[in-house]
């Protein structure tokens, strides 16, 4: 299908001529190409002379046409483009205007806009050849309304904090986000009632900002440098780092003869990294810049921070006799400290808790103190001691002999009569039993 | 003959898979994920919770999966460039009565046309066109988005109306996110 021809409408103003397109099937109920604001509207126009060369511009739905000669009569025709299927539409009836003269406050005016960012931070400035006071107002525009068929010119916003300067330049970042285009422009004002607006300036702000230095600390350890990089923009640039996807290059090289010879390059995406096999005592100098790879963009190196590396030899000698020294003290230390812990264990171990008992002899002695009970005495065996008075003869010696054999007996034993009549008793049991057996 | 027409196509074909190669237009793959990113926040961000008493008017639209199955990786960036230019269509007008925050709207609908534009910035440059354009799925594609359209007109744009769409925005969005994270 084709696409048909757009609508178009001039208006002359102040030696600039305000251009309104309007969609093809602008009025149609059905429309084949629904979506109108896909179009894209390329504008030919020239001077309605002969030998005039026609100049082509891609325009937006509304838009102005400046740099164009005064009093002078320009013919124009559009065609509305589908770009990104390929298809370009027929164009529309030529239509011809006349330029008026130019408004004589051109000095007025704020001339020569330009956006400077650092780490997104975004200042505009302005130059100014007024020889009176003048003040400014900025100005912005979020950039897709333009894409809008609708006219924007009052949907311009001042930017805050920078409303009646007298400086030429302020500080937009307020208003400037990672996502999309702006549009900054100046009203200039002096005393009665003269106001000017300036020519505007589109702010792409990823691709505009500059991503300023990183941050470098060097860190050694043997033979190892650590590098620890700061990201640029600080804590404040977390969105800035996260929409560019930063990657860092580390620049590091001998600064024995004062030259950069030999400056070997790593690359990395981490804030930290590290360099070994370094050479010993050796000044090592470093440098940083952070990289964009997807915006081709890359920041100033950093500053260039310098370390020694340490001698060789000296440094396990040094741990050997640290670690020697150490050891003496600690056994220095701590061998007396362990004997004299033991020491005061075992006299407090005697006074409060003795090993032996006191002897029973000492009646009541520590009865308190020492917690095992006496042990009840067993019974010791009594000897019944019965003295016979005998009076010993040479006569009837036998006889006496034979009580004193009996005596004797009994003193020995008292029970043996008893056992022999026990004996015989037992006999004469043994003999029954055998009997009872029998 | 028809050898020769073959050939022809083939050699289309891979003129049309080269476009976003060229180096001036390496950002554009990191910005769309960003700005995918960026957009589903924005989305969340300009209303509220889905009110209860639009519950009864949910419609089921049924995005054309189909378009985000990647045969060719450029064929599904460019379908998704078109998603974008079909949302920033809906959102662009007679959205009062869906009383939003007008800043994240701002912000949502520069972020899609920011992306919109470099596309055909970088399309522009390199002269060639889109095999995109032969795509059957494209046509669901924009059968889908009419259905949207035709569905917040009958409804006069409003407050449910729009807060159906913004859901189903947010649908379509989320699965975008996900087949750009497997790219």
């Amino acid at each position: 299908a084709q696409i048909g021809p757009p609508g178009i409408e001039l208006q002359p103003t102040n030696g600039d001529i305000k251009i309104k397109v309007s969609p093809p099937e602008a009025n149609q109920g059905k429309k084949m190409w629904v979506n109108d604001l896909s179009f894209k509207y390329n504008l030919v126009f020239w001077e309605n002379s002969s030998n005039a060369q026609p100049r082509s511009k891609n325009i937006f739905p509304v838009d102005t046409i400046d740099d164009l000669a005064p009093d002078t009569t320009y013919c124009f025709k559009v065609q509305a483009n589908l770009p990104v299927e390929g298809k370009e539409g027929l164009f529309s009836p030529v239509s011809c205007v006349k330029t008026t003269q130019k408004a004589v406050n051109d000095l007025l005016c704020a001339a020569n806009l330009r956006v400077l960012g650092l780490n997104m931070e975004f200042h505009l400035h302005w130059e100014n050849q007024y020889k009176q006071p003048v003040s400014y107002n900025v100005q912005y525009l979020i950039g897709y309304l333009k894409r809008l068929n609708e006219d924007y010119s009052g949907k311009w916003v001042g930017v805050p904090g920078c409303g009646n300067t007298s400086g030429t330049w302020c500080n937009v970042s307020c208003v400037i986000t990672t996502t999309g285009f702006y549009y900054l422009r100046v009203q200039a004002r002096a005393g009665h009632n003269k106001s000017c607006l300036s020519s505007e300036v589109k702010v792409d702000p990823l691709k505009m900002n500059e991503i300023g230095p990183p941050g470098v600390k060097l860190d050694i350890s043997d033979t190892l440098l650590h590098i620890q990089i700061s990201p640029p923009g600080g804590p404040e640039g977390e969105v800035m780092r996260n929409n560019y996807v930063l990657s860092y290059r580390i620049l590091y090289w001998k600064n024995s003869s004062n030259d950069e010879e030999g400056a070997k390059v790593k690359e990395t995406k981490q804030t930290v990294a590290t360099i070994p096999d370094l050479a010993p005592e050796t000044l090592y100098c470093v440098k940083v810049q952070a990289l964009s790879e997807a915006y081709n963009k890359s920041s100033v190196y950093s500053q260039e921070e310098c370390i020694q590396t340490p001698g060789e030899k000296a440094f396990p000698l040094i741990i050997l006799a640290t670690f020697l020294v150490a050891l003496v003290a600690v056994l220095l230390v701590a061998l007396p400290l362990v004997f004299v812990l033991y020491q005061a264990y075992s006299k407090i171990k005697y006074v409060f808790f003795p090993a032996c008992q006191p002897p029973l002899n000492i009646e009541g002695f520590g009865g308190q103190l020492c917690p095992s009970p006496y042990l009840s005495a067993p019974e010791e065996p009594i000897e019944n001691c019965s003295i016979i008075e005998s009076m010993i003869t040479y006569e009837g010696n036998q006889i006496d002999f034979k009580d004193y054999k009996h005596s004797k007996q009994s003193s020995r034993d008292s029970g043996n009569y008893s056992n022999d009549d026990n004996a015989s008793g037992s006999k004469g049991s043994a003999e029954t039993l055998e009997k009872q057996i029998i | 003959i028809m050898n020769a027409f073959g050939l022809i196509q083939t050699g289309f074909i891979l003129l049309c898979t080269t476009i976003i190669c060229s180096h001036q237009c390496n950002h554009l793959l990191l910005q769309q994920r960003k700005v995918i990113e960026s957009s589903l926040r924005l989305l969340d961000k300009m209303g509220k919770n889905f009110p209860q008493q639009c519950l009864r008017e949910k419609m089921s639209f049924r995005f054309p999966k189909q378009v985000l199955r990647p045969r060719e990786k450029e064929t599904v960036r460019v379908a998704i460039e078109e998603i974008f230019q079909h949302i920033f269509y809906i959102f662009s007008k007679n959205l009062t009565l869906a009383a939003w925050d007008g800043t994240a709207l701002d912000q949502f609908q520069n972020g899609l046309y920011q992306q919109i534009e470099q596309l055909e910035e970088c399309v522009i440059k390199k002269r060639t066109h889109y095999c995109w354009s032969k795509e059957v799925s494209r046509l669901k594609l924009k059968k889908y988005f009419q259905k949207i359209d035709c569905f917040l007109k009958d409804k006069q744009h409003n407050l449910c109306s729009w807060e159906i769409s913004r859901a189903e925005m947010r649908r379509c969005l989320q699965l975008i996110d996900k087949v750009t994270r497997k790219l």
